[in-house]
């Protein structure tokens, strides 16, 4: 275990000009304490984890005495990379905007993307998303578009220049798992070289596997580990599934046969076993 | 005095007044929030040139926990 250990975490990858050991990208919203949440994502192992930003009123810097926002203490002390995210944005020029000031605020030029455009199911806008996509690539930020599993929505992103894509599973927060593998598994073939994250939906661990074994970079969640019984427990998991998944697509799954095959030799039965 | 919209509350404030000023005024005591005007961004080094006017509708926002 200590040696299969030791080769989880030499198994390093790039993104956004970062090198990275962890292929699970996690959300810091839902857990049920600060404490929690913590504990949560440093089990985990990720080495990306989610923010955003919200209206705060002069009385919330106090923070019960406090100096500083406690939430932003915490995650400063993890010391990991912060993907902030423009959650909440119905246009461009909200997310733009939104971008801009969360470069400011988290010191990075790293942008999940997220332009909503139906209140029913949290879909992506694709239209202002590809918009603000284009403004904010050339005032040099890293996007992480959130999109959905659209093959063509996704070549639009790339043609404006993103280098990553992070396709639906299914809604955020609906835990439904991949809706439509096929189209995810299209986005893989089409785009090689991009890297690609599944993001929002994922209920279970076996649908991160399924996400990893597609061939995808990474998988981002949040309220499958933040809502599960025990979401420590459930961020151990998560890091063991992304990590089974990459494995067994790096390996090469089998092809399915339409009969059954023995895997015991049968040459040297006994004759006892062979049917008449 | 002018009035203005913070963060979704109106508030009257003296005329004249830039962000820097405006941030005093409204006794934001630490750093780590971001300022925007009429939904446009406004970064910290602008705040001395930028002028709040009356009607304006001001966001400043800090960080939270997110997905």
């Amino acid at each position: 275990m200590k040696n299969e250990e030791l080769k989880m975490n030499n198994d390093t990858w790039e993104i956004g000009g970062k090198t990275l050991k962890s292929r699970l990208l996690i959300g810091s919203a839902l857990y049920p304490s600060p404490a929690n949440m913590e504990e949560a994502i440093k089990v985990s192992e990720s080495q990306i984890v989610t923010v955003a930003l919200r209206r705060q009123s002069a009385g919330d810097n106090n923070n019960n005495g406090k100096a500083g926002n406690n939430f932003w203490n915490i995650i400063k002390s993890l010391n990991i990379e912060v993907l902030p995210n423009t959650a909440g944005c119905h246009s461009a020029k909200e997310a733009i905007t939104t971008a801009q000031m969360a470069r400011e605020v988290f010191g990075t030029n790293w942008i999940k993307l997220e332009v909503i455009g139906d209140q029913y199911n949290l879909q992506p806008d694709p239209f202002e998303t590809v918009k603000a996509a284009e403004v904010l690539i050339k005032e040099g930020f890293e996007v992480f578009p959130y999109t959905t599993d659209d093959l063509v929505i996704a070549k639009r992103l790339a043609d404006v220049g993103c280098k990553i894509l992070m396709p639906w599973g299914s809604p955020i927060g609906s835990g439904q798992g991949l809706m439509n593998p096929s189209n995810l598994k299209a986005i893989r073939k089409q785009f090689p070289k991009l890297k690609l994250i599944v993001d929002a939906g994922i209920g279970k661990p076996s649908d991160a596997v399924e996400a990893m074994q597609l061939g995808y970079d990474g998988v981002l969640l949040n309220s499958a580990i933040a809502l599960a019984g025990d979401p420590v427990k459930m961020a151990q998991a998560f890091k063991y599934a992304v990590h089974a998944g990459r494995l067994g697509y790096e390996a090469g799954t089998m092809q399915k046969r339409e009969f059954a095959s023995p895997s015991t030799p049968t040459v040297g039965t006994p004759f006892w076993h062979q049917f008449k | 005095m002018i009035k203005i919209s913070v963060n979704g509350e109106i508030k009257e404030i003296e005329e004249g007044l830039n962000v820097h000023q405006l941030i005093e005024a409204l006794e934001y005591k630490t750093k780590g929030f971001a300022v925007a005007i009429n939904t446009t961004f406004v970064s910290i080094k602008n705040y001395g040139i930028t002028i709040i006017n009356d009607g304006d509708t001001i966001d400043i926002l800090a960080p939270v926990q997110g997905g």
